[in-house]
């Protein structure tokens, strides 16, 4: 579910790339140290994406420490504050989510969700006490979504409605009510696109392994791909949430994270969506397949 | 008040034509075009509102006389835009008067869930070309592009002649620029620069690393 927000990295300056890793390993440190040692393991691009545009407008100087992942020169990273906290909390619910989701799946690969799950376990009972509105907001959009599934309902946008519901339920948490508004919308909209381009990632695996998948159902699919027709109405859907993604992100000033967010919203989102639909995403999400890319360094 | 440069984002250095350029650029990202029909239209237009007032002191701060021009075109964009939205309903039946105040509350910004319930009280068969747009028009209110979409085409096939439902249909239908915020323009056709250097940096070079990556 997780891992296609993604910053378009052409579009980022040195100056934003370096503040992109120090979020990313503030987050991380946040997780370890509110959650324990196993709650890094849920970290990804998306939540550090969800802390930026969380993030509260002055921006603090960057520490450097030894962690587990960088023991001898260590790493730059942003100290915690009260929003990396509420994206920590959110984002250990929403992996929890997540994982209790792909466990209800016939399909196969449990083992792996099952050992997570019980990995996480006291993480996620910590997060939940933090965030007990958080939480039940969760699990009332995770039962309508298992409704929808039992239903086999025929339509996109109602199961995409139950995630994007989630996403930007936590905006509710937001002081400032203008912010709050604005990235309601904003969230609204990354989760549907989140949950859509999940759907047509595995869109595949789900259809031979029999688990719902909202798509089968709306494209009337007798095989495990898209028609072309079927590609075109769904990147209208996606693009059409980006686009008010981007509309939403233009009415705040996020400061010295508008790079990044612009980056992603105007380019990285497009770019991952165009590559899924061509189904040549999985080359470009782990490159450590590909031969050659650990040369690259910054 | 806020200094206008300030809100055009030029320095008070700026020339005539780079403040005329600051301007455009902000009044196409906030234009009404961007925001039709979108929840948060009204603070585009608050935003609107800035950069014309913005554009129109610096315009008077530097030719003394009052400037109506540009400013006021884009600003009553929003006013008449909700024109055509305006029918009769000579029909006064109990479906009419339900469809008829769905629109006015959908027109208005109201409760959509409220909307959609009233919309199920039409019966079945009284279900006409406006039932489907209304129907659209809830769905596209909340993001919902797809089943706007679906209600729009049956809206059409029932009232080929309506030229509000045809315009509804092509808006949803077309990945055009019409919607698109003023960001980098057209996303380029290459993929190969996803995230490569960057998750490279953070994830991958160093041996252990990959402990901290999402693992699904």
């Amino acid at each position: 579910m997780f891992g296609y927000v993604l910053p378009s990295e052409p579009r980022l300056s040195e100056e934003d790339k370096a503040q992109f890793r120090a979020a990313y390993c503030g987050l991380c440190r946040v997780l370890g140290e509110r959650h324990g040692p196993a709650a890094p393991f849920i970290l990804n691009y998306d939540f550090t994406f969800l802390s930026i545009l969380l993030w509260p407008p002055a921006l603090e100087e960057t520490c450097c420490r030894a962690c587990i992942a960088h023991p001898i020169r260590g790493r730059e990273y942003l100290p915690s504050n009260p929003a990396l906290e509420l994206a920590a909390d959110c984002s250990i619910i929403l992996a929890w989510w997540q994982m209790q989701d792909a466990l209800t799946d016939p399909g196969g690969g449990k083992i792996k969700y099952r050992a997570l799950s019980g990995l996480l376990e006291g993480a996620y009972e910590r997060a939940r006490a933090c965030r007990p509105a958080f939480d039940s907001a969760t699990r009332e959009q995770l039962a309508r979504l298992r409704e929808l599934e039992l239903a086999r309902c025929g339509t996109m946008d109602e199961p995409a409605d139950t995630f994007a519901r989630l996403l930007a339920g936590v905006s509710a948490e937001v002081e400032d009510p203008l912010r709050g508004r604005i990235l309601e919308q904003l969230l609204y909209h990354l989760g549907r696109w989140i949950y859509l381009v999940d759907a047509a990632d595995d869109l595949e695996e789900d259809f031979s392994s029999g688990s719902y998948n909202p798509l089968i159902g709306r494209f009337r699919l007798d095989s495990g791909t898209l028609t072309e027709e079927a590609k075109e109405t769904l990147a209208l859907s996606l693009d059409h949430s980006i686009r008010l993604m981007a509309a939403a992100f233009e009415l705040w000033d996020f400061g010295r994270w508008s790079g990044i967010i612009r980056s992603t919203v105007y380019e990285g989102l497009f770019l991952v969506g165009k590559s899924v639909l061509e189904r040549t995403f999985h080359a470009g999400r782990r490159p450590w397949s590909a031969p050659g890319r650990n040369k690259e360094k910054l | 008040m806020t200094d206008p440069y300030e809100v055009l984002n030029v320095p008070s250095t700026a020339t005539d034509d780079e403040v005329k350029k600051a301007y455009h650029a902000l009044a196409r990202k906030y234009h009404p075009d961007n925001y039709h029909d979108n929840p948060l239209a009204d603070l585009a237009q608050e935003k609107m509102k800035e950069v014309n007032a913005a554009y129109d002191a610096i315009q008077r701060e530097r030719s003394g006389r009052t400037s109506a021009g540009y400013a006021q075109s884009y600003g009553t964009a929003y006013q008449t835009r909700q024109s055509g939205y305006q029918q009769q309903y000579q029909d006064t039946s109990e479906e009419s008067r339900i469809l008829h105040q769905v629109r006015w509350s959908v027109m208005m910004g109201g409760n959509l869930d409220q909307a959609e319930r009233m919309l199920a009280q039409v019966s079945e068969q009284s279900r006409n070309g406006e039932w489907y747009f209304l129907m659209g028009q809830v769905c596209y209110r909340r993001g919902w592009v797809d089943e706007a979409r679906r209600y729009y085409q049956t809206a059409c096939a029932k009232d080929p002649g309506n030229g509000e439902y045809r315009q509804a249909l092509d808006n949803v239908s077309s990945r055009g620029s019409a919607y698109r915020p003023n960001g980098y323009g057209m996303s380029s056709t290459c993929g190969g620069h996803l995230c490569g250097p960057l998750a490279c940096s953070c994830l991958l070079c160093n041996p252990g690393y990959w402990l901290c990556c999402c693992p699904f």
